[in-house]
């Protein structure tokens, strides 16, 4: 693996996350642009995010809602 | 919304609370069941979050987060009252070892007849995916849950567990790499994948391998 490609791929996280600064996520984005295997591993990271959020989400079970404003009240 | 909570009068303060804090139901319900992992202690532990909330919320500074606010009431409760009778055996300390290297990625990739690689994933299942999260350990699976789920920041995760932000990193980074090496083992169950490659070697290493 190249240099820069090893660069960006130890800040793909931070990076996806939106933590890594301005200075560095204009040049992961610059290496992007120019490089599609690492833009090939950004995408697939970015959609399993994804995936793993949609999959991961619970709707509260009808009835607590009500439950929870009755607690509001007997206080 | 710029009074002073202390100002409201009780009704108010009831419809304030109302309207700004429970919309975050389902989502503290999610974050509960991911901490229990058990139904009827997430609901308890919500209910008892929002009791709480409501009996602190004048201390609740408006204009910051209400969200974390309120996930961090959850955590706090859930350490408190729930984590000593959870139903489970306890949990390997959260920085005890664990591959922290796993690339799914290079996994799937490195599958022959695999299809495109996010695809595979898209055919878990839901019960699937919410059983790999739920199968690693406490500090690893809310890190992952919080960031990745929730969409929250680093900060904020910090101040919602309690920890320092590298430690956040961390745990975000091993947790993420225990939950993608569970999704490649279901993944690999559920014959999504094609039969493995060896990991790094040349292609066709088998001279005796049928060449269709």
């Amino acid at each position: 693996m190249r240099e820069p490609c090893r660069k960006v791929l130890s800040e793909l996280d931070a990076f996806l996350d939106g933590e890594c600064g301005p200075s560095l996520d204009e040049a992961v984005r610059r290496h992007l642009r120019e490089c599609s295997p690492c833009l090939d591993r950004a995408d697939f990271q970015r959609e399993l995010r994804t995936l793993i959020a949609s999959k991961c989400k619970d709707a509260a079970p009808s009835g607590l809602l009500d439950r929870v404003m009755d607690n509001l009240t007997d206080r | 919304m710029t009074t002073a909570r202390q100002e409201l009068t009780e009704a108010e303060r009831r419809a304030t609370f109302t309207r700004d804090a429970l919309p975050y139901l389902d989502a503290l319900y999610s974050a509960a069941l991911r901490y229990t992992r058990n139904p009827a202690d997430a609901e308890d532990l919500v209910q008892e979050t929002y009791t709480k909330a409501y009996a602190k919320f004048h201390q609740y500074q408006p204009g910051t987060n209400l969200k974390a606010w309120l996930y961090r009431i959850l955590g706090n409760t859930y350490i408190n009252s729930y984590r000593a009778r959870q139903r489970r055996p306890v949990e390997v300390s959260a920085d005890a070892g664990g591959e922290s290297d796993f690339s799914l990625y290079d996994r799937i990739a490195g599958s022959t007849h695999a299809p495109a690689e996010a695809e595979v994933l898209s055919r878990l299942t839901d019960d699937e995916v919410k059983q790999a999260l739920a199968e690693l350990p406490e500090a690893f699976r809310m890190a992952v849950y919080l960031a990745d789920v929730e969409g929250f920041r680093y900060a904020e995760i910090a101040d919602i567990m309690g920890t320092p932000v590298g430690t956040v990193m961390s745990r975000l980074h091993r947790g993420r790499a225990r939950l993608h090496e569970a999704l490649y083992h279901y993944a690999r169950e559920r014959g999504l994948l094609g039969p493995e490659a060896r990991s790094g070697a040349p292609e066709d290493p088998d001279p005796g391998a049928q060449k269709t």
